[in-house]
């Protein structure tokens, strides 16, 4: 028996099947548990969603430039919180103001709606995203040109 | 309420550098972790490759392998890369920030052997390439059930509550051991016969240096 669990473990073209039977193992544990979990109510960053605005649902409301509701976990840290929440730029203003469909493409062009929760609270999490995209592209463009030389 | 350095695990607080919602601290444990790290970013940045030898049996022969220059030059970016994900994943104080630069490091662990030409170890990265893709949903998942039921990422805040499920905390190590693969030892064991070694070392250690880390986050929170 250990011969043969030994025998599974060795061979490294199993590891992906390994780990998948682990996560199994443990999400099917989790699912029994999930009754026991509590949700809480009052989460940070909430958000109310105007299903009206032509930027549905990324209609965080305010004036852009002046303080808007912002709730940060360490307030004292982002003393200019809240102030550019609402800031569109002319092109997404022109959108917003021509069709109420494109909510999505507002926010995901350049200049776009800025998130302050992303962006000013969270802003290492966003450096370190495209650092990961910059570690791939680096490693995809060295393997490519890798190919061409020989 | 309790705070982060009341427990036993972390020790005096040495430093806390604020970032907005994401507050980096050095504890005496997490600061002991980063200056490992510096040492072996150094380290990698300073040596230069070995070259392999390959003894042949029964005799006194044996030969060095060709080290080819500019793979290893690639092999030490993302080596140095590696250790600057490790430095991070060691100092931060939010969840989700750790998770992010676990990733970081399971993506660089395999960019330090792409530069291998040997059949037999791209095998064995393409494999563990593939549970570094897979973890991060366990990963992400932890981060997504703590935020969802405590409304917060912050270690910080988390310290000493107990308000975590334990689902979290099984995830987030799952997916730790996904990114560093460090019990499944076996695909590791074969990217290691990559040549350039400090640079592959480098892959043994972040992985060491993640599961240290997330051992202290799952006992802190």
């Amino acid at each position: 028996m250990i011969h043969r669990i030994s025998g599974i473990l060795s061979n490294f073209d199993n590891l992906s099947r390994v780990y998948a039977v682990l996560i199994i193992i443990v999400i099917l544990g989790g699912i029994i548990s999930i009754p026991s979990m509590e949700y809480q109510g009052d989460r940070l960053y909430p958000k109310t969603i105007d299903r009206d605005s032509p930027l549905d649902p990324y209609d965080r409301g305010g004036e852009p430039f002046e303080r808007t509701e912002v709730l940060a976990e360490y307030p004292e840290n982002s003393p200019e919180l809240g102030f550019t929440t609402a800031y569109l730029t002319p092109l997404a203003i022109a959108l917003a103001t021509t069709t109420p469909h494109m909510g999505t493409t507002i926010v995901a062009h350049p200049g776009g709606i800025i998130d302050e929760i992303l962006y000013v609270t969270r802003g290492l999490d966003t450096v370190v995203e495209t650092a990961i995209l910059f570690v791939a592209f680096a490693m995809a463009s060295y393997l490519y040109r890798r190919r061409d030389d020989e | 309420m309790i705070q982060v350095f009341d427990l036993n695990v972390e020790g005096r607080e040495l430093f806390s550098l604020s970032f907005g919602d994401i507050v980096p601290y050095f504890s005496v444990y997490t600061g002991a972790l980063a200056a490992f790290v510096i040492i072996f970013i150094l380290i990698a940045i300073f040596s230069l490759p070995e070259r392999q030898m390959n003894i042949a049996f029964g005799g006194d022969a044996y030969y060095a392998k060709e080290v080819n220059v500019p793979d290893m030059r690639f092999s030490r970016f993302m080596a140095i890369a590696c250790g600057a994900a490790t430095l991070g994943a060691m100092v931060t104080g939010d969840i989700f920030n750790f998770t992010l630069f676990a990733v970081m490091v399971g993506i660089t662990n395999i960019g330090i052997v792409a530069a291998s030409g040997n059949k037999h170890v791209l095998n064995a990265a393409f494999q563990y390439g593939i549970v570094a893709m897979l973890a991060t949903v366990p990963l992400f998942g932890g981060a997504a059930l703590i935020l969802a039921t405590t409304g917060s990422l912050s270690i910080w805040v988390l310290a000493g509550a107990g308000v975590v499920p334990l689902l979290a905390k099984a995830l987030l190590v799952l997916g730790v051991m996904g990114e560093g693969i460090a019990p499944l030892y076996i695909g590791k064991a074969e990217i290691i016969r990559a040549q350039g070694a400090p640079y592959v070392l480098m892959i043994h250690f972040s992985s060491l240096l993640l599961f240290l880390r997330v051992i202290e986050i799952v006992l802190v929170i």
